[in-house]
């Protein structure tokens, strides 16, 4: 064995450890980094998000829990229906038209812009 | 016979009728050829005229040049550009890789170190240029910037537990990782390799073009190889098999009463829960891993222009013409640097089976993880296992994957919307995964 295969054979043992920490601390950050956007969403914005609607309810003088009811945003599955149902509705929605074609006459008074009399020479 | 004469007289007009023009021109001003002088030489220097420049017009062509090697590779760039029109897998990947591969393989005459300025790794070449963007990691934090610009996070805001299974589902990264290890790739190769998991291919990208660039020196003084052509071929070539590999995969590891477990309808999400989302997720996400920070920055940042209602422009343009303009760039120089000298390699074939592994990994850890979410939730919260597989973050090919084979087993249960929740998390989650990767390794 040549002291440069020694060399490589110690550096792979060495890098074994590295390795087992890469993994362990790779899976775990990447865990905790979207953990903790999922607390931050689940609760913390949830929060602060009910704690604005519960202080702009107290100003306006209304019942927080009633606030909550009107703020309570329908499902994506509602919304859809309502969006299609208006949807057809203006689809079908044609104006109506009384079929009577009449020719309009229009009268005009005289002008002499294009009159041939006035473009001819009158030799 | 025709085509013969015509191919002649062109040969002639091109090569030896200048070639006898300067060499007379040079002789009566009496000017000698230098010896060191790049142009190229017929091996037998006393045949003159019609036949020398045959000769050398023979010597440039590709006939002349061709390998096996380049004759595979042509042939997979034709398979490529065949099953994208053919079956319609990722066409808008697999034609401008399929085309850059032919581009490619183009067999060059390269005698004697010459640089024709045409290759892809010819210094000064157009494609050398253009390739430029994939060695320094320009092009995938661009298509990033498109990615968010036209992703929807709302099913992740109304439901943020399905962000768990896109950190699940990256477990197969760092198997991958341990796997080329032990397949005797060096660290920095092993993690470029493992990125392939992520089911990304501009973070495949990104990460090979910093570990594996053939560049970079490893402890022992040798330099890595250069793997950014197989890791990218490998990682798009999987990420378009998504429909084929992840089927029977969810299928093992789920019942009958699994498959069919209904989920709730999303909520509906607020313009200020869309508008915080990529701000804090840019913060929190970035604190924590740095490293993912050119990839995450602009995927946030393209959503924030997005959801922000003030910079529609902004946001149109980083969504259609910007990362139109990228994915073309990306794909030719991808596909022409997977040049059969560099490509067909031993180490290749590895890759390949590694990444076909990771994939498998990555869908089964996202499914299992998901059953192990059940475990803990509520009769009527429980998440349907087949979404899973979405952790990995070909978007949105795998929330397509939930939603086939969720229609499988009921006709009337569409996961596609729950899907496209660990579908974008996987994204979220490749990119940190990446940057720990960066961190350690480069």
């Amino acid at each position: 064995m040549t002291m440069h295969s020694l060399l490589l054979a110690g550096a792979a043992v060495s890098l074994d450890p590295l390795a087992w920490t890469v993994v362990v601390v790779g899976i775990g950050i990447v865990f905790l980094s979207l953990l903790v956007v999922y607390f931050f969403f689940r609760y913390i914005l949830t929060f602060i998000l009910n704690f604005k609607l519960k202080s702009f309810a107290r100003k306006k003088g209304i019942d927080p829990a009633e606030a909550q009811t009107a703020r309570t945003i329908q499902s994506g599955e509602v919304n859809a229906a309502i969006a299609m149902a208006l949807y057809q509705y203006f689809n079908e929605f044609h104006d109506v038209e009384s079929g009577i074609i009449t020719i309009k006459r229009v009268s005009r008074h005289y002008s002499p812009w294009s009159s041939k009399l006035y473009n001819m020479k009158n030799l | 016979m025709i085509a013969l004469l015509v191919i002649t007289s062109l040969a002639w007009l091109a090569f030896v009728k200048p070639e006898s023009e300067r060499h007379k021109a040079q002789t009566e001003s009496g000017i000698e050829i230098s010896a060191a002088s790049p142009q190229y030489q017929p091996d037998n220097q006393t045949e003159e005229g019609f036949l020398a420049g045959l000769k050398q017009f023979w010597a440039f062509t590709g006939f002349r040049n061709v390998t096996s090697g380049h004759l595979i590779m042509i042939l997979v760039g034709l398979i490529f550009i065949y099953l994208a029109i053919r079956y319609e897998y990722e066409p808008l990947l697999l034609v401008p890789i399929g085309t850059g591969i032919l581009i490619g393989n183009i067999p060059l005459f390269t005698d004697g170190g010459m640089n024709l300025q045409v290759g892809i790794y010819q210094q000064g070449s157009v494609l050398n240029y253009l390739y430029f963007g994939v060695l320094k990691g320009v092009y995938p934090p661009l298509i990033f910037l498109g990615i968010g610009a036209m992703t929807d996070f709302s099913s992740l805001i109304s439901n943020p537990r399905l962000l768990l299974l896109g950190a699940a589902a990256q477990v197969g990264i760092f198997i991958t990782f341990i796997g080329a290890l032990l397949l005797g790739f060096a660290p920095p190769e092993a993690g470029a390799i493992g990125i392939i998991g992520g089911a990304d291919g501009p973070t495949a990208i990104f990460i090979s073009s910093r570990l594996a660039n053939g560049m970079n020196l490893l402890a022992d003084g040798t330099a890595v190889k250069n793997l950014i052509g197989p890791i990218a071929i490998a990682a798009y070539s999987y990420m378009a098999l998504v429909p084929v590999i992840q089927p029977p995969i969810m299928r093992l590891l789920t019942n009958r009463k699994e498959r069919l477990i209904r989920m709730k309808p999303p909520r509906a999400v607020t313009k200020t829960e869309k508008i915080l989302f990529p701000i804090f997720g840019l913060l929190l996400t970035c604190f924590i891993s740095p490293s993912a920070l050119p990839l995450l920055g602009m995927l946030f940042f393209g959503n924030i222009l997005k959801e922000s209602g003030v910079t529609k422009r902004l946001a149109e343009t980083a969504r259609t013409s910007l990362i139109d303009i990228v994915t073309i760039m990306i794909g030719l120089t991808v596909g022409a640097s997977t040049q059969a000298d560099v490509f067909l390699t031993k180490e290749s074939i590895l890759i390949f089976g590694l990444g076909a592994g990771a994939f498998a990994i990555a869908t089964t850890t996202g499914v299992l993880f998901a059953k192990g979410m059940n475990l803990f939730l509520p009769e009527g919260s429980k998440i349907n296992p087949l979404i899973g597989n979405s952790g990995v973050s070909a978007v949105p090919d795998s929330a397509r994957v939930s939603e086939a084979e969720g229609l499988k087993a009921d006709k009337t249960n569409h996961l596609l919307m729950h899907a496209m929740g660990p579908n974008v998390a996987g994204v979220i989650g490749s990119a940190i995964a990446a940057g720990i990767l960066l961190s350690y390794l480069g």
